[in-house]
């Protein structure tokens, strides 16, 4: 049981270490983001964006499946901030407009993260992705 | 009960985080400072005499009497023992004096420029360079009626071996920079190749951060144009009769490529599995192999230096064997995605002769580390 366990605790650091031998290289926004969004620390909403660059656009699909929308991203390499804007649908089913400033950060690590501010409607929060 | 195993399972992970990253083949700018010089002088505790670096442990015994173990990388043992050196050539016990140049990083390590046996003064574990090829010595050899082998002549033996330049820069621009591709100057980023504003920016984080995101440094495979970058060589078997030809590689993970000669068409990237070494087909323009190479993912960085690539890459490379001991490897780089416009470098690449490529594996360092001291120093 014991040595079982011991097993465990080696194979679980082992992959979370191998994991990172697989990150993607290309233009460091292509992927699939996952994190939330939300006003306050315990109140958050989820959001899945997953965005692509075709060597002229990053072009990004917010929460992919029926309700999902496409966004159009921007860049700016120079300091590697990134705004999200789009139309899409809230948690009523109601169309709202929605736009998002954030920061990537740790830009050559596999689980980078954007991070910034979330407008939705009239709502204003935090945002952080991950990349997966 | 329960508990107890959840101990042992910390105490398993605990182990595991000390262990080296599967390290490998780090380049050395990301791991030393050249810009600080160190001198050490200590007896010789440990010898580690592992792929692709050889370490020596010495103990340094400071002003106050501290004594701290550190670790000193003397070099490949492939090169080493090329050059007459073997693992008991210093001896547990013997003091030695060393220059060289520390980590970066907070360890106890550094990499030697000069190993002194302090009794002899005799200086240990130098590489003799060998003399410089005389090109056009002997014609390349060829296949009957036909074009020149990029193996060896019938009955002999013998592999490509270091490049001239471990560097891709597009041709006819002179930067700067060190044989990891380190910029001297990083204004002179835009100048290595067509970048496009992402690609430009992310080269210079990754020249700013002195490559330590490398794939590389973990062993993932130097596809794209690195593995004909690195000092271990590669070997070319050709087989005409059923139309493919071999590339053996003889660093990285140790892998191989088929580059298809029968008149097959160039792979379209929405048809293949997108590999570290892509999907080549290949063509003779008289004596030179033209080859055309896409399907590459972007899991690994394609040359030394830290460019960055997409999936939109395509290679072409050709390689033009000018005699007998000479290899000309020149790429025009395709990646609308990365760079504004294709571009070429290249590099001649020298043949070594009467021996085979020796065996080397970038995990091999990985697994000794993790077993000899687990210190996790080495090569974090």
């Amino acid at each position: 049981m014991r040595l079982r366990a011991f097993y465990w605790g080696c194979l679980l650091t082992f992959l979370s270490l191998v994991v990172p031998s697989f990150a993607q290289q290309g233009h460091p926004l292509t992927g699939t983001w996952n994190g939330d969004w939300g006003s306050n620390p315990t109140q958050r909403t989820p959001v899945t964006i997953v965005m692509s660059w075709d060597g002229k656009d990053v072009k990004g699909i917010v929460n992919p499946g029926p309700d999902s929308s496409t966004t159009l991203v921007t860049v700016d390499v120079s300091n590697w901030t990134v705004r999200f804007e789009t139309d899409m649908k809230d948690a009523s089913g109601k169309m709202v407009h929605v736009s998002a400033d954030g920061k990537l950060d740790d830009l050559g690590s596999y689980h980078r993260t954007i991070s910034g501010t979330w407008h939705q409607g009239a709502a204003t929060g935090t945002f952080k992705l991950t990349r997966e | 009960m329960k508990q107890a195993s959840w101990k042992i399972a910390a105490l398993g992970l605990g182990i595991a985080l000390a262990a080296p990253l599967a390290p490998g083949q780090r380049t050395a700018s990301a791991e030393y400072d050249a810009e600080r010089k160190i001198k050490l002088s200590g007896p010789v505790v440990k010898i580690d005499w592992t792929n692709p670096s050889a370490f020596i442990g010495i103990n340094v015994r400071d002003a106050s009497g501290t004594v701290a173990a550190w670790e000193v990388e003397i070099g490949n043992p492939l090169d080493l023992e090329k050059s007459g050196w073997r693992w008991d050539s210093v001896h547990i016990g013997d003091m030695v004096n060393v220059d060289g140049f520390p980590a970066r990083g907070p360890e106890l390590q550094a990499k030697a420029n000069s190993v002194v046996l302090a009794r002899t003064g005799a200086k240990l574990f130098t590489i003799s360079s060998k003399p410089a090829v005389k090109t056009a010595s002997q014609p390349a050899p060829r296949w009957p009626g036909s074009h020149v082998r990029l193996g060896p002549a019938p009955g002999k033996k013998g592999y490509w071996g270091p490049p001239s330049s471990t560097v891709l820069v597009e041709t006819g621009v002179n930067v700067p920079m060190n044989k990891d591709g380190l910029l001297v100057n990083i204004s002179d980023a835009g100048k290595v190749a067509p970048f496009q504003p992402w690609a430009k920016a992310l080269y210079e984080y990754r020249q700013r951060t002195l490559f330590k995101d490398d794939p590389y440094n973990r062993c993932i495979p130097p596809g794209g144009v690195r593995h004909f970058q690195n000092p271990y060589g590669f070997q070319f078997l050709e087989q005409p009769e059923i139309g493919r030809i071999l590339l053996f590689l003889g660093g990285g993970d140790r892998n191989w490529r088929i580059i298809y000669t029968d008149g097959r068409p160039m792979g379209q990237k929405d048809d293949l599995v997108l590999t570290y070494y892509g999907a080549s087909t290949g063509r003779w323009d008289k004596d030179t192999l033209v080859v055309d190479t896409v399907g590459f993912n972007e899991k690994f960085w394609f040359t030394n230096g830290g460019l960055p690539h997409t999936e939109a890459l395509h290679l072409t490379e050709r390689f033009t064997r000018t005699d007998m001991d000479t290899l000309r490897y020149q790429v025009t780089v395709d990646d609308p995605r990365t760079y504004t416009r294709p571009w070429n470098g290249g590099w001649t690449i020298r043949w070594v002769p009467d021996q085979e490529i020796q065996e080397y594996f970038c995990e091999e360092n990985a697994e000794s580390t993790f077993l000899s001291n687990g210190s996790g120093g080495k090569y974090q």
